[in-house]
């Protein structure tokens, strides 16, 4: 199980992550929502051990993830909210690569490698470079990158950008499949229907705090709210949509 | 509109001319410029100190006439090798890449405008390049070389000659630059231009590097005169601004007038072909680059590389393999530091072939036998390979993307450290030795040839160790803090002292040779100083964490009093 206790993060005077605390349970996938800037990305960069935090602490199966960093970056799969790759490699060298730096054994790598690349749609260009792959492509190789070593616990953020339909549904299934195989998922979107359809818990965060944590079935009986984007519009945004796009027409026409 | 849209656009290409993704969050622009600047202002200030002792009146004429003449081919030669440098390190900024294309193309942005204030960027950093070298020679230099008795008028001509010359010499090499990139663009389909381009680029550091070092001394009567260095005349472009000078300048001789004639036929024809063919290409790329995607390299025939070690070391060494190889930037470093290197060892070997007699036996062939020369030559090679590849592993490539090292269990820095040793002797010292051991193994009998092999093999693993120490990052992944600590000066300085080394270790070497007892004492004193050299690594590096962002030295220094 992953947990957070009161983590904040400061930058000099802005407050990122203001005492955060919650808990992502094996067998579940939980998402964890807000809007921009509400410190969603920086908590996922907390938990992989990226960037440091101000206090708190962070627990993976009850051991502070910074007592043994080294052991804990083994057993967690990371996919970036950017698709930052190496674009002189191609998407082949680029697996290899992980494999080698998290000391997989070589030719069970390179079989689950190729099994990937298959699977996900990718074998033909895995010898291209990533400078010639698309948003999509590149995020199927940031996710095989992930899935690689079989991690127990997988952070996603923003997992689904870029992907077409079909490729979206995959994972869609696969994080579901994932967490039924006993996984600790933590998915960070924007897609609230997506996110509505695969997470069974969800953590709200608003102005870095969070502001709901609980399963989905639960909050909508709470609030009396037939979906999560009713649900989320209440907690985390503050002005009114349509006001808002009115004064914008009003603003370019004036 | 259009005059805000060019101010808008010429600091952005003017900015744009160095590449910003290097540096660290700390790093800023205008330092790393303002570096830059400060080191050409460094070496103008050691010219001009060699400018100053043509002041005295106490040199007779002929060798006044000669040093003078010696001074002014220096300063031009440097000023087109500065401006050659420049233009070849903002090679890919001259024409508009995929980036400008997306962002501007949408924007009510004429090209013309985007195509002025590319060239405004450009003037710019050309005009800036040739004043900051030439901001302290230029006041004494025109002082020194007015003519004599040329009255009140003469100072301010030999001012004004000066600095037209220098910017017209550094206008000559730049357009040669250019034109031939826009010759290529124009006539190649944009993917293979793109592929060209790079091998255009390496090409032409190299060949700026070499003419530079091994242009021959012409800058008297006698030589400039003689028919056999026509030939060199008519293709060193340095003594035709040599001639445009003294034109300039009043002070003309005769055997200068041939050069200056050419000077000014080659600079407008330059000039205006460049000025001709860029701003075809200009246009005709912004219109290819909407049209196709940005270059695919090709490079498939790379596809297996050995391993290096454990997993970590293979992953780390075929990673930095890959970058230098494909990475245009890397190579470019490289090819600097090996441009330095191959003019000191053809400098070496020529030397050798003027000491040859044509159609001696073999004998008595100096190219059979163990020479100073090729010793020297070989290990010349070895430190600036070893070099440039180092300062390559401190230039990251993709920064965004090294935070799946960061992720990834890849350990400390030591096992890091490891890595990166392999990977630098894998680029460095292999290569280089391999083929040393070639020529070697080929020219002289196997004692001499194996035993220096093994001498280069040892001072090449040397110079990896002492470059490597303090080094707390995996190649290429660390940004680039600009200003940090004085990298040119120190560089210059072991260059300096290795100069002074090399020639007596080659001497030493050579009775070594033959005499088994000195051998082995050598190789041990090497072995020796490796050992040394890794425990000094070993301490700079101990109990530091893994660097990524290239970090300012502290304000205030830690004593670390405790650890005693």
């Amino acid at each position: 199980m992953l947990e957070l206790r009161n983590v904040c993060k400061r930058f000099l005077a802005v407050t990122a992550v203001d005492n955060v605390s919650f808990s992502a349970r094996p067998g579940e996938v939980t998402g964890y929502l807000g809007p921009n800037a509400s410190g969603k990305s920086t908590t996922m960069k907390m938990i992989t051990g990226l960037i440091g935090m101000t206090s708190g602490e962070i627990l993976f199966d009850g051991d502070r993830i910074h007592r043994d960093l080294l052991n804990y970056k083994r057993r967690f799969g990371y996919v970036p909210e950017e698709p930052h790759l190496y674009s002189h490699l191609t998407g082949l060298e680029y697996l290899v690569m992980v494999g080698q730096l998290r000391g997989l054994p070589f030719k069970r790598t390179a079989e689950r490698i190729d099994g990937l690349l298959q699977l996900l749609g990718l074998h033909g260009s895995r010898h291209s470079p990533l400078s010639a792959y698309s948003k999509g492509m590149r995020q199927k190789v940031l996710l095989s990158a992930a899935l690689l070593h079989n991690p127990d616990l997988i952070l996603l953020d923003e997992p689904f950008s870029g992907l077409d339909v079909a490729s979206a549904l995959v994972i869609r299934n696969l994080l579901k499949e994932m967490a039924r195989r006993g996984k600790v998922v933590l998915l960070s979107s924007h897609e609230l229907e997506t996110v509505e359809r695969v997470c069974t818990h969800v953590v709200i965060l608003h102005r870095a705090k969070v502001v709901a944590d609980d399963s989905i079935e639960r909050l909508r009986t709470l609030m009396a709210l037939p979906t999560l984007e009713d649900i989320f519009s209440q907690l985390a945004v503050e002005q009114d949509p349509v006001s808002i796009s009115r004064e914008i027409v009003d603003l370019i026409l004036a | 509109m259009v005059k805000t849209q060019f101010r808008v656009l010429y600091r952005q290409f003017l900015f744009r001319i160095v590449d910003l993704e290097l540096l660290s969050t700390q790093g800023e622009i205008s330092k790393l410029l303002g570096q830059f600047a400060s080191l050409l202002v460094f070496l103008g200030l050691i010219f001009s100190f060699a400018v100053c002792g043509l002041t005295g009146d106490d040199m007779p004429a002929r060798a006044r006439l000669i040093a003078s003449w010696g001074i002014e081919h220096l300063l031009i030669a440097t000023t087109m090798l500065i401006v050659g440098l420049f233009a070849v390190l903002s090679w890919d900024s001259m024409f508009p890449d995929q980036r400008d294309v997306l962002v501007l193309v949408p924007l009510p942005v004429r090209a013309s405008t985007m195509f002025l204030a590319k060239v405004a960027a450009i003037a710019t950093g050309l005009a800036v390049t040739v004043a900051a070298l030439n901001v302290l020679p230029g006041f004494p230099a025109p002082l020194a070389l007015a003519p004599l008795n040329s009255g009140l008028i003469g100072l301010p001509r030999s001012f004004a000659a000066y600095w037209i010359t220098m910017f017209a010499a550094g206008a000559f090499i730049f357009c040669c630059v250019l034109g031939v990139q826009g010759l290529a663009a124009q006539v190649l389909p944009r993917r293979q231009f793109l592929r060209v381009s790079s091998l255009l680029q390496i090409a032409a550091f190299c060949v700026f590097v070499s003419t530079y070092f091994l242009q021959p001394s012409l800058a008297s009567p006698e030589a400039l005169t003689a028919v056999h260095n026509q030939h060199w005349l008519a293709c060193l472009p340095s003594y035709w601004f040599l001639g445009m000078f003294e034109q300039l300048n009043g002070s003309m001789q005769p055997a200068l007038a041939p050069l200056a004639i050419r000077a000014w036929v080659g600079l407008a024809i330059a000039g205006s072909a460049t000025t001709f063919v860029y701003s075809l290409s200009y246009f005709r790329t912004l219109r290819r680059i909407a049209e196709e995607p940005d270059i695919v390299p090709r490079f498939h025939r790379l596809r297996w590389l050995p391993r290096l070690g454990g997993s970590l070391e293979t992953a780390i060494g075929q990673f930095s393999i890959r970058t230098l190889l494909r990475s245009r930037k890397h190579r470019l470093i490289l090819a600097f530091y090996l441009g330095i290197g191959l003019a000191l060892t053809i400098l070496f070997v020529e030397m050798l072939a003027i000491q040859q007699q044509p159609g001696v036996a073999s004998a008595n062939n100096l190219w059979r036998h163990p020479n100073a020369g090729l010793l020297v030559s070989s290990v010349v090679m070895m430190f600036f390979g070893v070099l440039g590849t180092r300062v390559g592993f401190a230039m990251p490539l993709d920064l965004t993307a090294n935070w799946i090292f960061r992720v990834t269990p890849v350990g400390g820095v030591t096992e890091c450290l490891q890595a990166s040793r392999r990977a630098l002797l894998v680029l460095s010292v292999v290569p280089i030795w391999t083929a040393w051991a070639v020529v070697l193994l080929w020219l002289w009998p196997w004692w001499p040839a194996a035993g220096h092999l093994a001498v280069l093999a040892i001072l090449g693993i040397a110079v990896a160790e002492v470059t490597l120490a303090g080094f707390r990052k995996i190649p290429f992944t660390c940004s680039y803090l600009p200003g940090k600590s004085n990298v040119h000066l120190t560089f210059w300085l072991c260059v300096g002292v290795f100069g002074l080394l090399v020639d007596q270790g080659a001497e030493l070497e050579l009775h070594a040779l033959w005499h088994p007892a000195s051998y082995a004492m050598m190789i041990a004193i090497l072995l020796g100083a490796v050992a040394l050299a890794r425990r000094r690594t070993a301490v700079l590096t101990k109990s530091e964490a893994l660097q990524f962002e290239d970090a300012p030295s502290p304000a205030v220094m830690v004593l670390g009093l405790h650890q005693d």
